[in-house]
């Protein structure tokens, strides 16, 4: 039994092994000269567990009692942390090493969070789902201050920690109420537990949970960390920030409030519908008027969150469908976008503010069009992909009776839409004077922007099926 | 052909013109000529087929799941506006061929053209509301990318920014309008849709959704308020003007309202909103072109007014009032066309728009002054030429409208547009082509080749042949007009003629051209007066709502996120509140089932001291040694409320674990100064009291509704009693859960623990290896310290001790399996001994005679719990089973000798190992410079002969 158990987690053991050799193996070699190495050769291991994953028939497969899922949705949302998280390692190396932050803990830490990620959207059981959840914020709380001569990454770092440490605390302590109601940390145990109706205490746990988690997507109000560490961070941490942990953390909501409260959609349902609502327009109205493009991508994580979590609102199967296309999408213009902002520079120095792009496309016509499609995919403006994404979700509240939750959507994708359009209208109409990218972009991050724009466009003819394995996705977590 | 090859056309001969640039100019039209004229001749096939009043259909699945699919339908009003969209588009690109200059990238216009080509196209034959929608969007984005190709020209720049945020922004409101169409319907098929009127206009989300797309419509077809966007999109090339501005983009809007127009209209709602809408815009558009100088920014405010006409009718929601607006439609398209490109021509080759310094062209240019003026008179309605037909339509339908209950404000208000409308026409042949011949030309002005001229002139000869013989058209019009309407009302027949008699609108066709002849004639004073008044512009105002918006958004977040850590930690614990309370107040409290218990003198007792311990930490925190022992008293209450509530480990424990803080708490003091400075004002401290006694109230309020009511299911202590002796051979339950029961998370905790301990070790190794060092060892208290750091008596005490603490630590492993105790304990009493001598004797003194390195001590106890487990292997067992005996050596009495123990030796090890090693790292911290460690345990010691003690015994 456990031998069947073992395979069953493999993937995520080889991951972990990987991730401590090549800490042994930099540690006692060359340090911070096997950086590039250990960088390509961890996205090299993410790329492949993510084929081996993705090309696995679906078992369905549990281990350890149930606390460990290996489903058709945990097996979709880990190809899309594994890529994408493969995508951003490779696009910043280039960057991480001009800014001598090219430190060899960065990629083996990035491995553990991404092996955190992967045992979060397989939980099973509370306890995964805390350990999970932990070792992907641990990692992410030190890379997060990986700039240690800058206060300011330093002061982001902190803060994520503390008011992290407090959301956790929040979970911790609805998930204990969880199991003083129902005897059992495990789902399944809990689903049944709960099948007649929440009572008072089983409710406030659930509560209590859905802050927790809502802190880790950045959903409105627990967002406030955000901002200061988009904005703090090293450029190449929140690019990843904004890619990898956003999907795992939908996952991870996803699946408690399936596996763990199928039932009870209408109790949580109204909740996230708030936060979604709040989310959507906060991240709209707030982007308007930031000027720091990395900010302005903090806000914006925190408006798609919220039309991500519309989806998860709903309480359905084609609401979670949704769910997993938006965050697949998103998380595929993210990196383009991303791909763009870490070969912002001049004079060698990078540039965050978006009135360096004023004319932009006069100079560089064809990353230009490459922006434009991708931030008009952001605001969800057909017919680039981005906006069947939104469609996606809007459909799922209206088809689950909320349509005032997708119309607040509609509201608050026009207010975003502007911020969007103006980096486009500084691209293409700004002012000749202000004028000033001068750097040059490494064929990583110009293949990463290229590709994700393209994708923007050739996605249309039909998404490349992303849609149908979400929806076996969603079809393996709903019941 | 298909109807698919119709949409697909334009998209994959959008790659042509682009690929074959190096081909030649002529190469380039010639591809997109022959490419339009594919997709119109395949349109024209399908045209008996649609006179028949058939509905051509062409289907494929695309995204199913999400409702999306790809069909297309080709009725009469589709294949109206796919007619005026190719047809015009060949006339434009022939026109464009000669326009563009030699220096203008002819592969890239081409290529946005047919995009934008394509896109049109798309929107007419979509038959899926959510397919016309992202065809919708790609026309404003190839449009952007029209206007903006002329990049160099910086009064383009602010009218596509405007462009692109009102048309885009209005699309993605329709998006939602759209949606909620699909929703009452339950399908996204406009041929579904339309066939559910009732449905739709009973609703009560009908409302919402005619407003949302409403919005989509007016944006992109410049009506009041958002007219604005439309005259500041001009600086786009002509050819761009006269095919997007005039023919198609700006009627996608009208062509969305006509389309919906079977199951929006007939409401009051609709009613009132389009019918004003369009009124004002007619206005509105025709006086304020009457006084622009540039003949583009003239002919574009002319058609906001003209879009604004075609609105109104739509809106009055009666069959003759739509099938004047597709005949009016028609017509518009025609002569505005034509009117732009004659713009063009001269803008060509007189090298400026001004009208001020144009005029007398009319001999210069007679071919250009033929066309541009009977498409003028066409658009100043007059008669044998086919504005005045339509012209005459709408008025006759202003004057049976009545709106806000008033049976005269349409009238005055269409009559009083046409009036406006037909000045500017004149002023435009006055002023441009009439007069003197200038000498002052910016360059001398001459009849462009057949090339240019040619295709305006087309489209005259249609608005001559259409005014002189309306019967030629009418069945046509009759059939798209039928199929906008669709059932939802009567169309009679014979309505378009040339004289109607002597009716109501002829008086006000006639009030119009006289007054308009009349405003030309004084039309310098009026200018001058325009010029004078003020007036709301636009332009400012749509920057002053940017501007405030974004001002809006800085004042709303910027409370919120300005970087200050005790905010977001207040905003947060407010929304765990409400979370919780949303919770309490919607879920069902069962009764309570558990008496409430009397509280006896020892509770209250402790509950007061831990209230004022709590309340003093609060009001004297910036005393950082009293709070340090306000939270020792804390700890200390808890420690004997659990001794209280019989649960003897945990007070152990938790006392144990208290000393060692406070320890630590200490060590971490010494680096600080004694208070803390003042940073919080009073408001703040009232804000934050409340909020701190909200999260209170709600703990208890939790608290107390738990201790009331009974778990959900049974507790699982039940199974720990029941086997505890049976299975671990250890009455004390909480040790045997920790050695056996769980054994393998204790042996995990462990080996964490000693990690943390050998990180925090590297940590300060490496501090003090670094520049950090000198700091800290320079660093200067705030206070000044005690000569006798280590005094005698604490010495002499803390030795004496030692032995006695040793062997408490002993006797509590030792009871550990069946009574309170166990080796976390023991390892924690055993730490505070030898930390006892680190405080008493000072730091070398003690390390020297410390026989073994904590970190080995780690290492053992881990070793020791590991080889345990494993030793159950040799049984054949798994891993950290345990087994126990029961042996007697004579003097003593029975006793058990359990695996569990050995087990509980190596926590006990690693205990110790890990609190040592922590704590000395951090104390080699606190070392100073000036007060350098002594090898002596005591700092005076009478009997020992040293400098200091010689100085004070003569001192002496």
């Amino acid at each position: 039994m456990i031998s069947a158990d073992i395979s069953t987690v493999l993937p995520e053991i080889l991951l972990a092994v990987y991730a401590m050799a090549a800490l042994i193996f930099a540690v006692y070699t060359g340090k911070d000269k096997t950086t590039p190495l250990l960088t390509w050769a961890t996205a090299a291991v993410f790329v492949v567990l993510a084929l081996w994953i993705g090309l696995s028939g679906d078992t369905g497969a549990t281990a350890f009692n149930g606390a460990f899922i290996a489903d058709g949705f945990a097996r979709f949302a880990k190809v899309v942390i594994l890529i994408s998280a493969a995508a951003v390692l490779i696009m910043s190396q280039g960057y991480m090493a001009r800014m001598n932050l090219g430190r060899f803990e960065y990629p083996v830490l990035i491995a553990l969070s991404v092996l955190g990620m992967m045992m979060m959207v397989s939980a099973g059981d509370l306890m995964a789902l805390y350990m999970g959840l932990e070792l992907q914020s641990l990692a992410l709380y030190v890379v997060a201050s990986l700039r240690r001569d800058s206060v300011k990454s330093t002061e982001a770092g902190l803060k994520y920690f503390v008011l992290g440490a407090l959301s956790s605390g929040m979970l911790l302590y609805g998930a204990s109420l969880i199991y003083g109601y129902t005897g059992t940390t495990l789902f399944s145990g809990i689903i049944e537990a709960a099948h007649a109706g929440l009572p008072l205490g089983l409710l406030v746990g659930l509560v209590f949970l859905i802050t927790g988690l809502a802190f880790k997507v950045s959903a409105v109000p627990f967002h406030m960390w955000t901002p200061d560490v988009y904005e703090g961070s090293p450029t190449p941490v929140t690019a990843f920030f904004a890619t990898a942990p956003k999907m795992a953390a939908m996952g991870l909501f996803a699946r408690v409030l399936h596996d763990a409260f199928g039932h009870a959609a209408q109790d949580w349902g109204q909740v996230v519908a708030l936060i979604a609502l709040l989310s959507m327009f906060v991240g709209a109205i707030a982007a308007i008027g930031q000027r720091n493009i990395k900010r302005l991508m903090a806000y914006s994580s925190i408006a798609h969150m919220g039309f991500a979590l519309m989806g998860l609102a709903s309480g359905t199967e084609a609401g979670v469908q949704a769910m997993l296309i938006y965050m697949t999408i998103y998380v595929t213009m993210n990196i383009g976008t991303f791909a763009f902002i870490l070969s912002m520079e001049k004079d060698g120095k990078p540039v965050v503010s978006i009135d360096a792009l004023h004319m932009y496309s006069r100079r560089e016509p064809i990353k230009a069009l490459a922006m434009l499609v991708l931030l008009f995919s952001l605001a969800g403006v057909p017919p680039m992909v981005g906006f069947f994404g939104k469609l996606a979700v809007l459909t799922a509240a209206v088809d689950a009776g909320m349509t005032w939750l997708a119309i607040g959507g509609v509201v608050a994708s026009v207010i975003g839409a502007f911020y969007y359009l103006r980096i486009v209208f500084y691209m293409y109409f700004g002012d000749e004077n202000k004028a000033g990218l001068d750097g040059t972009m490494n064929p990583v991050q110009w293949a990463m922007l290229m590709a994700s724009a393209l994708i923007m466009i050739v996605g249309v003819v039909n998404l490349f099926g992303v849609e149908g394995l979400a929806a076996a996705a969603a079809q393996t977590l709903v019941h | 052909m298909s109807l698919f090859l119709v949409v697909a056309l334009p998209f994959f001969g959008a790659l042509l013109p682009g690929m074959m640039n190096s081909a030649g100019r002529s190469a380039c039209a010639g591809v997109t000529f022959t490419v339009s004229l594919m997709a119109f001749v395949g349109l024209l096939t399908n045209l008996p087929a649609v006179m028949a009043g058939e509905v051509v259909t062409a289907r494929v699945d695309w995204m199913p799941l999400l409702g999306l699919n790809f069909t297309l339908m080709l009725d009469g009003l589709g294949f109206f506006f796919a007619l005026l969209i190719l047809g015009i588009g060949l006339l434009i690109i022939t026109y464009g061929r000669h326009y563009l200059s030699r220096n203008d990238n002819m592969g890239e216009f081409f290529t946005y053209l047919l995009l934008f080509q394509g896109a049109m196209v798309g929107i007419v034959l979509s038959d899926n509301v959510l397919l016309l929608l992202v065809f919708w969007e790609l026309t404003s984005l190839s449009s952007f990318l029209l206007i903006g190709y002329w990049k160099h020209l910086p009064e383009g720049r602010q009218g596509a920014r405007m462009a692109l945020a009102v048309t885009g922004m209005g699309g993605l409101a329709m998006v939602g309008g759209m949606l909620i169409l699909g929703q009452i319907v339950g399908s996204y098929d406009l041929s579904v849709i339309l066939q559910n009127r009732e449905a739709i206009q009973a609703d009560p989300l009908y409302v919402p959704a005619l407003v949302l797309i409403l919005l989509g419509c007016f944006t992109k077809s410049a009506q009041f308020p958002f007219h604005f966007w439309l005259p500041h999109a001009m600086a786009a090339p002509t050819p761009v003007s006269a095919y997007l501005h005039s023919a198609t983009m700006v009627k996608a809007g009208i062509f969305l309202m006509a389309r919906m127009w079977p199951v929006l209209s007939g409401t009051p709602e609709w009613f009132v909103i389009v019918t004003s809408a369009g009124l004002v815009t007619m206005v509105l558009g025709a006086v304020i072109a009457l006084f622009k100088h540039d003949l583009k920014a003239l002919l574009a405010f002319s058609t906001v007014s003209h879009l604004g006409l075609i609105t109104m009718l739509l809106g009055t929601g009666t069959a003759f009032g739509a099938l004047a607006a597709v005949f009016h439609i028609l017509n518009h398209a025609t002569f505005k066309a034509a009117l732009f490109m004659s713009a063009g021509i001269v803008d060509h080759e007189a090298h400026t728009r001004d009208i001020r310094r144009l005029g007398g062209l009319r001999r210069l240019m007679p071919i250009t002054f033929a066309i541009a003026s009977l498409a003028a008179l066409s658009m100043a309605g007059i008669p044998l030429l086919n504005g005045f037909l339509s012209k005459e339509m709408m008025l006759e339908e202003a004057h049976h409208t009545v709106l806000f209950g008033s049976h005269w404000l349409v009238p005055v208000m269409a009559t009083l547009g046409s009036l406006f409308s037909a000045a500017y026409c004149f002023r435009f042949i006055g002023h441009t082509f009439l007069g003197p011949v200038r000498d002052d030309y910016p360059h001398k002005p001459h009849d462009p080749g057949a090339g240019m001229w040619m295709p305006p002139a087309i489209l005259v000869v249609l608005v001559v042949v259409i005014g002189v013989a309306p019967f030629l058209v009418q069945d046509f019009v009759f059939m798209v007009a039928k199929s906008v309407i669709g059932d939802a009302a009567e169309l009679k027949t014979k309505y378009i003629k040339i004289w109607h008699g002597l009716v109501p609108a002829l008086y006000m066709s006639i009030i119009a051209v006289v007054g308009g002849l009349v405003l030309v004639r004084t039309h310098a004073p009026l200018q001058k007066l325009w010029e004078t008044t003020p007036r709301p512009e636009a332009k400012v105002i749509f920057e002053a709502i940017v501007e405030g918006a974004a001002r809006m958004a800085q004042a709303l977040i910027h409370p919120l996120h300005n970087g200050s850590f005790t905010r977001y930690a207040m905003i947060g614990v407010i929304a765990m509140i409400a979370a919780g309370y949303h919770a309490w107040a919607t879920g069902t409290v069962a009764a309570p089932v558990r008496e409430l218990q009397v509280a006896g003198p020892v509770p209250i007792a402790g509950w007061a001291m831990l209230v004022a311990a709590t309340v003093g930490l609060v009001a004297m925190h910036r005393h950082r040694l009293l709070s340090l022992i306000l939270i020792g008293i804390v700890g200390l209450m808890v420690s004997i409320g659990f001794v209280y509530l019989s649960a003897p480990d945990l007070a152990m424990t938790q006392f144990t674990v208290e000393v060692v803080t406070i320890i630590l708490l200490l060590l971490a003091l010494n680096f600080l100064p004694n208070r803390t400075p003042v940073e919080s004002t009073v408001p703040r401290r009232i804000r934050d009291g409340v909020v701190a006694v909200a999260g209170g109230l709600a703990t208890f309020g939790l608290a107390y509704h738990y201790m009331l009511r009974e778990a959900v299911t049974t507790p699982i202590s039940e199974f720990h009693l029941a086997n505890s002796y049976k299975g671990g051979g250890g009455t004390n339950v909480v040790n045997v859960i920790l050695v056996d029961f769980r054994g393998f998370d204790t042996y995990g905790e462990i080996i964490v623990l000693g990690i943390a301990a050998l990180l925090i070790f590297a940590l300060t190794e490496t501090l003090l290896n670094g520049p950090v060092r000198r700091r800290l060892l320079n660093r200067v208290p705030d206070q000044p310290r005690s000569g006798d750091m280590h005094p005698m008596m604490m010495v002499v005490l803390t030795r004496v001790i030692m032995p006695v603490v040793l062997l408490v630590g002993f006797y509590i492993f030792m009871r550990g399996h069946n009574e309170p105790g166990g080796g976390f304990i023991a390892g924690l009493i055993v730490s505070i001994a030898v930390v006892m001598q680190y405080m008493a004797s000072g730091f070398t003194w003690t390390s020297a005679r410390l026989r073994y390195p904590y970190h080995g001590v780690i290492g053992a106890g881990v070793l020791v719990a590991g080889f345990t487990g494993i030793g159950s292997w040799f049984v054949a067992k798994p891993f950290l089973t345990s087994d126990f005996t029961y042996v007697r050596i004579p003097p003593f009495h029975k006793f058990e000798l359990a695996t569990a123990a050995l087990f509980d030796l190596g926590v006990f090890l690693a205990v110790v190992g890990a609190v040592m090693l922590s704590l000395e790292s951090f104390s080699r911290l606190a070392r100073r410079a000036d007060t350098p460690e002594s090898e002596y345990p005591m700092d005076i010691d009478p009997s020992r002969d040293d400098p200091d003690t010689a100085k004070m015994k003569e001192g002496v």
